[in-house]
């Protein structure tokens, strides 16, 4: 049995964490089966039948609405003899018909048909599809916690995961957000964890992102994560629970910076916020603008932007994304959402492909690593990670924060690895 | 549908698309660029087009007005784009072109396009993206011809696609 707490110190990692097909194999089990895991929102099947696929680690899922407005969240594999009763991204149903021997399941998975049914002699009962024992959401993120062991999804998500999910759906004049109408998968060859990290990584921007930066130099990136050392007033922020954000908030010069127009130009959105919260909550929000952080372990709130990292091999990840876009406001906010959001993400994006090249060379690097050499006698295979640990701070509301360029984001991830690993 | 053009004019717009097709091929991103209007478009949809989908209505892999083709090019020209440092090796074989219409000097044609790749910048993985291809082409005032709008419809578009930072 590996010891996680041998190979994930305060300050370093061990790269055979992102290679190891069975360290891979624990983290499907003490992460994505112990664990809550973000599944989708709610206003992805905001009427009666409509559903998506996921997966939550590998296993399938199916996120659909009940006709009693219940989300359900239900294996993706007919109790029968196991064949997918889903295969395409999203659809309608009014209940689910496997397609090799027709038994037919009800929106919320129990087994309602089953064709021939003189030669069947079980309680059809007990062969409704399997689910996650725990499904639950807030404002309309819906996480799962396949095994029943997590506890609540209040203690999961802490003050950090709450905070960020409120700030995002606080942009909107009523509230609530919807999604763009499409993901977009990006095929990444590396470890699922590199994800986690780079996205909250507030080091690599000038080196990674150098081309972005000089091709499009008007971006509110110049403000927030640029410039020397401390030449900017971001945060790398550590919420406690693996939730880690890079908190843009105290570089922003003028207010809207993060959607790059002025108040004028969007002064009906503006007035319906001010209407719905009053001037001055909704001036602090058009200020500070949407969270850029991780809720634990494979959700990213990339500004307007949601992204899930999904876990495909030791080897091999999906990072999928939509856009956010607000309840509320008019069709041509919305689609400056939509614009941004392919300028920024995917596979023929100006930042994210970047990404993508630097975690395939990470991968190319850590491949070999075995678990066995992080205690050799002469070690081997051990990572850094200990940027501005000597200059982290703890804020009055509890916050571990440090520079933007401090590792403190990462370090946040990989504690709570550690002590999920090491349950 | 397929529009009538003379047997020269076909081979001087096929001759067209080849030469855009090497330029795309070779990286040659200025001439490539020198290659299309004022107004281009240039779109990847994310998933099946229904016809007459509007291409604004959602999200995709690229949906390029001329300006954004302009910081694409420019991005692609510093030379530190990880993405496509060093540039992928590319080849691609475009069949099955038709002229769909030709009026007043702009010509709307499609062709079936298959793009080899290998994406030398870590993987190096040999990368497959067959799609087809629907070009406008315009006449400019001296009479060459110059690329008004392309749309590449992958087969494999909607599905999870790796790094895709070269001219498609
Ligand atoms: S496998 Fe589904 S009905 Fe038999
Ligand atoms: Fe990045």
């Amino acid at each position: 049995m590996t010891n996680y707490g041998d190979l994930v110190g305060g300050d370093r990692v061990h790269a055979s964490l992102y290679a190891d097909e069975s360290v891979f194999a624990d983290e499907l089990d003490r992460i994505f089966t112990r664990g809550w895991v973000f599944v989708g929102h709610d206003s992805e099947v905001a009427e009666a039948g409509q559903w998506v696929t996921r997966r939550i680690g590998r296993e399938p899922v199916i996120m659909t609405r009940d006709r009693d407005g219940s989300v359900h969240v239900l294996a993706n594999r007919c109790s029968h003899r196991g064949t997918a009763l889903c295969w395409e991204h999203r659809g309608r149903a009014t209940s689910f018909q496997c397609n090799y021997h027709a038994w037919t399941f009800g929106l919320d998975g129990s087994l309602r048909a089953v064709p021939y049914p003189a030669g069947f002699e079980k309680d059809r009962v007990s062969l409704g599809l399997d689910r996650p024992a725990q499904v639950d959401s807030y404002r309309g993120f819906v996480f799962a916690n396949l095994d029943g062991s997590a506890g609540p999804l209040a203690a999961h998500l802490g003050r950090g995961g709450v905070d960020m999910i409120d700030r995002l759906c606080d942009l909107s004049p009523t509230g609530t957000i919807h999604l763009a109408p499409n993901w977009i998968g990006h095929q990444v060859h590396s470890n699922w964890k590199m994800w986690p990290e780079s996205d909250n990584d507030g080091y690599h921007l000038n080196w990674v992102h150098a081309s972005m930066v000089s091709s499009a130099p008007d971006t509110y990136y110049q403000e927030t994560v640029l410039g020397g050392e401390t030449g900017n007033q971001s945060l790398a922020v550590d919420w406690g629970d693996g939730h880690v954000e890079l908190d843009f908030r105290p570089s922003y010069r003028r207010e809207l910076a993060w959607l790059g127009v002025t108040r004028e130009r969007v002064a009906s959105y503006c007035d319906a916020l001010v209407a719905a919260r009053g001037a001055e909550a909704a001036n602090r929000s058009l200020w500070d603008g949407p969270p850029h952080g991780l809720i634990f372990p494979n959700l990213f709130l990339g500004e307007l932007n949601l992204a899930i990292i999904e876990p495909t091999s030791a080897s091999t990840m999906v990072h999928w994304h939509t856009a956010v876009q607000l309840d509320g406001v008019d069709e041509a906010f919305n689609r400056r959402i939509l614009r941004q959001s392919e300028a920024a993400m995917g596979p023929a994006a100006f930042i994210v492909p970047d990404d993508a090249a630097t975690a395939e060379r990470m991968q190319l690097a850590v491949d070999g690593v075995q678990p066995g050499w992080a205690s050799a006698a002469d070690p081997r295979g051990w990572i850094d990670m200990s940027r501005g640990l000597g200059r982290e701070r703890t804020e009055p509301d509890g916050r571990k924060a440090a520079l933007i360029s401090d590792e403190t984001t990462n370090r946040g991830f990989w504690r709570q690895y550690r002590t999920v690993m090491s349950r | 549908m397929s529009a009538a053009v003379s047997e020269a004019e076909r081979r001087e717009l096929e001759a067209f698309l080849f030469l855009e097709a090497r330029l795309a091929d070779t990286s040659r991103y200025a001439e490539w660029e020198a290659l299309v209007t004022d107004d281009m478009s240039y779109w990847v949809p994310a998933g099946p087009v229904q016809p007459g989908a509007d291409p604004a209505a959602g999200l995709s892999y690229i949906n390029d007005n001329r300006a954004r083709l302009a910081t694409r090019i420019r991005q692609l020209q510093t030379g530190k784009r990880h993405a496509q440092t060093p540039v992928s090796r590319l080849a691609r074989s475009l069949s099955n072109i038709e002229v769909l219409a030709a009026t007043d000097g702009e010509y709307t044609l499609c062709a079936t396009q298959v793009v080899y790749e290998v994406a030398t910048q870590a993987s190096a993985r040999l990368q497959l993206w067959p799609g087809r291809v629907t070009y406008r082409l315009r006449r400019a005032e001296d009479g060459s011809l110059r690329m008004a709008a392309k749309t590449v419809e992958l087969v494999t578009a909607g599905e999870p696609l790796p790094n895709l930072a070269f001219l498609l």
